[in-house]
């Protein structure tokens, strides 16, 4: 009986729900309402079965032995439990997926760093009425005319006019 | 002559920023002379000082015959006139025109800027907000393992109830089985009482039972005529 009441967390759906990326909500649903219906089914059945009335089926049945040989080997049965297989697969899964996320955290905390580098670099800059061409080309460096590839005006190809 | 090798624009002063382009252009009085001039003279000899300059400078000129009046002179005054009649009218809408062409080229830049700064912050927000998801996955990890818990336990507890109902269902068919046995003997023990009965009743026995069943019906009858 121990291994059987493996605790059923509580799940908080909603929150769960919340940190779901629109993408992935399809299969979100599909999940949810698998777990509906499993937890359903487990409702609907009763936690243990009735139990037999053994005195008044002895006070019944005529042959003799019988209700008892019955008795004596139902409560020998021992019904056996599942075995529970996926489990490991799970916790294997989720070790897995942790390792995915921590690199996935540094990839983005490196990209925000990018981002921060660059926002730092824009809010710095010297206000345009106190620009000089050459200032320009420094804080936008895509607006440099390139005078090696093209040296003849207007110095970047015609279609780009 | 420049010789080029001397270098130049390398002192710390040719690389600060540009001081800002001045509000204003500079003034000037009845449309040529800077007041510039005015102010300088206005120290030693007040606000009449640069007329009574101008004036007398003009009359001694004219008199000692230093300028000489001749065709020229007209044109000169018709020139002039003609451009001072020009800078006061038009010239401040020349100058806010002006103006309105560096605003668009720094509204232009400015917008761009701005939207990239926007961009980057909205792209930091949205990084932020994909790690902040990504830290729900436990989450999804306990459903499936919540779902397996609920398989196994269903499992386990159809196999309990299938037991009973089988244990059960065997037990009342025997019971069904005596019942159904003891209904078909009593039955059948029934009809064969009957049919014996039927069977020891003679011809002569019932001649005798007719007979008193007429003669109890006619003593009814009178009976029954005297009642009514």
């Amino acid at each position: 009986m121990a291994g059987r009441r493996a605790a059923l967390k509580a799940i908080d759906w909603v929150a769960f729900a919340e940190r779901v990326p629109p993408n992935q909500r399809a299969m979100f649903n599909a999940l949810k309402t698998r777990s509906d219906a499993l937890s359903a089914r487990l409702a609907a059945l009763p936690e243990k079965p009735p139990t037999i009335d053994w005195a008044h089926y002895k006070a019944a049945v005529a042959k003799a032995g019988m209700v008892d040989e019955f008795q004596s080997k139902f409560s020998a049965l021992k019904v056996p439990e599942p075995k529970d297989t996926q489990t490991a697969k799970i916790d294997a899964q989720e070790a897995e997926a942790a390792k995915s996320t921590a690199e996935y955290v540094q990839a983005s905390k490196a990209r925000i760093a990018q981002y921060e580098q660059q926002l730092q670099k824009l809010k710095s800059m010297i206000p345009f009425e106190q620009m000089t061409l050459e200032d320009l080309h420094e804080a936008f460096p895509e607006t440099k005319l390139d005078k090696e590839k093209y040296p003849f005006w207007p110095h970047k190809p015609i279609a780009d006019l | 002559v420049l010789h080029v090798t001397r270098p130049l624009h390398t002192t710390q002063q040719s690389l600060a920023p540009l001081p800002p382009l001045p509000e204003k252009g500079g003034e000037v009085r009845h449309g040529l002379i800077p007041e510039e001039f005015f102010q300088f003279l206005y120290p030693k000899t007040g606000v009449t000082g640069p007329y009574m300059l101008g004036t007398g400078l003009l009359l001694y000129l004219l008199s000692k015959e230093i300028y000489v009046v001749n065709h020229e002179s007209i044109a000169a005054i018709c020139i002039l006139s003609v451009i001072i009649y020009g800078v006061k009218r038009f010239g401040s809408d020349v100058a806010a025109f002006a103006d309105k062409l560096n605003e668009e080229k720094v509204a232009k830049a400015s917008a761009v800027k701005n939207k990239a700064i926007k961009d980057l912050e909205t792209a930091i927000e949205m990084e932020k907000k994909e790690q902040w998801r990504v830290e729900g996955r436990g989450y999804l990890f306990d459903a499936k393992r919540n779902n397996v818990a609920m398989v196994l336990e269903t499992n386990y507890r159809e196999r309990l109830l299938m037991v009973y109902n089988e244990v059960k269902k065997r037990l009342d068919y025997q019971v069904a089985m005596q019942n159904l046995k003891r209904q078909k003997e009593q039955d059948h023990m029934i009809q064969w009482v009957e049919k014996n009965v039927i069977q020891s009743i003679t011809p002569q026995q019932q001649k005798e039972s007719i007979a008193k069943c007429i003669l109890d019906l006619k003593a009814l009858s009178k009976s029954a005529q005297a009642a009514v």
